[in-house]
């Protein structure tokens, strides 16, 4: 059933775009509400991070995202989906390199590097 | 301790793998993709997406949790490691099997992760004063 250029249709490819995009925009969004310096503490911090946009952007992210990788893996197999998934672990942290100035070490670009190679690897080869 | 990390990052993994299962479980059986209101009340009218919220909300209960006590990197590749054991339950509960491709690719991946474990462990030790 599968063909030798994988099962990646456009409509896969997509649903695995946008699934990147929420959850990377997600967890910026959560950590923009979270890292804001004038919250202040306890209840009047989360009033404050309820009456801003950002923690209702992560939470919107997050309520697509988990529609749009139902519908991803209704699509392809589970196993090649989880695979292709864990190109989020690089789009987090190569966005907290850009935005929030976090610095890759040589492990990090190694293990973003391997993480990167795999995912191609099944997306070519199914 | 060591048997109350284990306990927690096997947690951990057992939540996330919950959760995938049920994510694909709850897409076979809603009605076949559509963007459309009728799609998004057929995933939500079956038990399966309630098996991911519970694996969901049970994972962050644990990774907080263990993020308390435990030590980052093998936490952070705990929770991403749910990869293997997703992998080999998708080939006895939805009859998959793994080619060529996908064993490479989990290979690369895990290495990858065991390096971003690392890194995270190695950035959060306790830096000597600076001279």
């Amino acid at each position: 059933m599968m063909s030798v250029a994988g099962s990646i249709s456009p409509l896969v490819a997509g649903l695995w775009l946008l699934n990147i995009v929420l959850d990377t925009g997600g967890q910026l969004a959560f950590k923009a509400a979270a890292g804001d310096e004038t919250a202040g503490d306890g209840l009047a911090r989360w009033k404050h991070m309820a009456s801003r946009p950002w923690l209702w952007l992560g939470v919107a992210s997050y309520v697509i995202e988990f529609l749009v990788w139902i519908a991803f893996l209704s699509l392809i197999p589970l196993s090649e989906g989880v695979l292709l998934g864990s190109i989020n672990i690089v789009a987090i942290m190569v966005a907290g390199r850009f935005l929030f100035g976090e610095k890759l070490t040589r492990l990090r670009v190694a293990g973003i590097l391997l993480v990167t190679l795999g995912v191609v690897i099944v997306g070519v080869g199914g | 301790m060591k048997r109350f990390y284990l306990i927690g990052f096997l947690l951990l993994m057992g939540f996330d793998t919950l959760a995938q299962v049920s994510f694909k479980y709850a897409g076979n059986h809603a009605i076949p993709f559509a963007v459309s209101l009728e799609w998004v009340l057929s995933v939500f009218s079956q038990p399966w997406v309630y098996g991911a919220v519970i694996g969901y909300v049970g994972a962050f209960f644990t990774w907080m949790a263990l993020l308390k006590h435990a030590p980052i990197g093998p936490a952070f590749a705990a929770s991403h490691l749910e990869v293997v054991s997703v992998m080999l339950l998708s080939i006895w509960l939805f009859d998959e099997h793994l080619n060529t491709a996908r064993v490479l690719g989990a290979i690369a991946i895990i290495a990858g992760i065991v390096c971003l474990g690392m890194a995270e462990s190695r950035e959060h030790v306790p830096e000597p004063a600076e001279a």
